[in-house]
């Protein structure tokens, strides 16, 4: 049996082998120099936890105790985390092993993992193409092979849209399922932890861990799974297939193909489902992640956490800041926030209609291919890579991306969405299409 | 645009002003033809009172705290008023 010390150094080599030299992947930002210590603990142990040898990375934006996490940002450079996020000492309890620190778009504004200060990630299933953000390293480094598992964080499709780039699986918990004390928060009110893992099951496994209620966040409620049953797969299965017309159709012709076999194999139905505001999503996504994203920034002036961030930050970060304080003045009331709010409550509200006829709604991940890095595009082509991920965050549902095949050898993932609280049929949807293989 | 990671002159900087309010009038036009009622937000719970989950112990560095800080002066935080 491998042992948590192999196990981290081979990982490491690996590391050493890609991250900064060879292919460049340029996943990590800071590794954990206590690990091999650690390990040793770990593997010494007679009676362990549940993620005993799984080596777990960190997006830059959970606190995690001595470790650096400047969220992708010069403002927060040398920052190291006084105390663990309540998912980090879930995590610990468990037995599991923190790598390190992984890249992200800055403060977790962006799509593809450009916006960082410390470099673009590099996709690994197709270098020199973007990795998709803002969860850019951590999908990154589950891909590359330097890690078993790693947390991310997703307020519009910050897991699922790099996920499905890099070829991994990546989870959006349901609002409120995972506790955000210890997040350095971008929008309060669409934020949550997730798990990027190889497969399925381990995606389930580090849900599993981290899922719960916690007295330091107060919305939190948790979501119960049962790992076993995850492998079997759901009968009288409804699935409602998003029918929204997207740009490039060789995508949704994977998507749909895919959906076919799983209907003839599991004897599932299907029907085309048309989502009333789901248009509108781009648009109300905004004005919401402006406003509290500009809010969760005034801390940083520079006076207890090193620099002032409207003097060090990229594009992307001070277009919203400047965004959030525009729309926040007194003269707006109501012109943006109060009618995106509104906008959000009727997402909410197809989405749970929806759900009474179907057990899950399924679309692609992500409507495009990535672009390649550095390769200039629209704002609004930008906006495209969250079209079909940021519903979810507006209706609080849970959903999972998990790989479907390859455009020009470049991963796509198919997005499995079911109703809040309900993760053990979306894993259990998700493990049945990923048993049918590529 | 490029959306590499790069120090913004200022120049930029009034580019990005102007980019917001274009932004801000596209979402505001959309959001425009958002129809159909809302009722207002309820809290709905099972329960009157929640039940918390366990304490842990929670271990918090000071020492980094004040290690992070740019000014300090032995166990506080220097922010004078208008430096900032």
């Amino acid at each position: 049996m491998v042992t948590t010390i192999e196990k981290l150094k081979s990982y490491l080599n690996e590391i050493k082998k890609n991250d900064k030299k060879g292919k460049k992947i340029n996943a990590f930002l800071h590794l954990n120099s206590h690990a091999l210590e650690e390990a040793k603990r770990i593997d010494a142990k007679t009676k362990k936890g549940k993620l005993a040898g799984k080596i777990i990375a960190l997006k830059s934006n959970i606190n995690c105790l001595g470790m650096v996490a400047n969220c992708g940002s010069k403002t927060l450079e040398d920052y190291e985390s006084t105390y663990d996020a309540s998912v980090i000492s879930r995590i610990k309890e468990e037995d599991g092993l923190i790598i390190g620190m992984t890249n992200m778009d800055e403060f977790a504004c962006g799509w593809s993992g450009e916006t960082s200060a410390f470099g673009a990630t590099n996709n690994p299933r197709a270098l020199g193409f973007v990795a998709g953000g803002s969860s850019s390293g951590s999908c990154a480094s589950v891909s590359a092979g330097f890690c078993d598992m790693a947390l991310g964080s997703d307020t519009g499709g910050s897991i699922r849209v790099p996920a499905s780039h890099c070829g991994v699986v990546g989870v959006k918990p349901s609002y409120a399922s995972v506790s955000r004390y210890g997040l350095i928060d971008m929008s309060m009110s669409l934020d949550q932890i997730g798990p990027i893992a190889k497969s399925v099951s381990e995606s389930a496994l580090l849900f599993e861990v981290i899922t719960g209620r916690d007295e330091r966040d107060a919305i939190s409620i948790g979501s119960k799974i049962n790992l076993k049953e995850i492998e079997k797969v759901p009968a009288n299965i409804k699935v409602g297939i998003l029918d929204l017309k997207i740009n490039n159709s060789r995508i949704q012709n994977l998507i749909d193909k895919k959906i076919e076999e799983a209907a003839r194999k599991y004897k599932w139905k299907t029907e085309k489902i048309k989502l009333d505001y789901i248009d509108f999503a781009v648009a109300t996504y905004f004005p919401i992640v402006y406003v509290e994203f500009f809010s969760a920034t005034r801390k940083f002036d520079g006076r207890r956490y090193g620099k002032r961030i409207e003097e060090v930050c990229g594009s992307e970060v001070l277009r919203r800041i400047i965004g959030g304080s525009e729309i926040s003045k007194a003269e707006h009331a109501g012109r943006y926030y109060y009618l995106a709010l509104k906008a959000k409550k009727l997402i909410e509200e197809e989405f749970k209609k929806a759900f009474k006829k179907f057990n899950c709604i399924i679309c692609p991940t992500v409507p495009r291919l990535p672009h390649k890095i550095g390769e200039k595009i629209s704002i609004s082509e930008m906006f495209q890579y969250d079209a079909l991920t940021s519903p979810i965050n507006l209706s609080g549902d849970c959903a999972i991306s998990i790989p479907v095949g390859n455009i020009e050898e470049i991963p796509v993932g198919i997005q499995i969405i079911c109703e809040k609280f309900q993760e053990q049929k979306m894993f259990q949807i998700a493990r049945a299409i990923e048993k049918l293989g590529d | 645009m490029d959306f590499l990671f790069h120090k913004l002159s200022e120049k930029e900087k009034e580019e990005i002003r102007k980019q917001v309010n274009t932004i801000l009038e596209s979402f505001s036009v959309k959001l425009s033809k958002v129809g159909g009622k809302v009722e207002e937000n309820l809290i709905e719970r099972k329960e009157f009172e929640r039940r918390e989950g366990l304490q842990r112990d929670s271990s918090f560095s000071k020492e980094i705290m004040f290690k992070n800080a740019p000014e300090k002066n032995k166990d506080f935080i220097v922010a004078e008023r208008r430096k900032w």
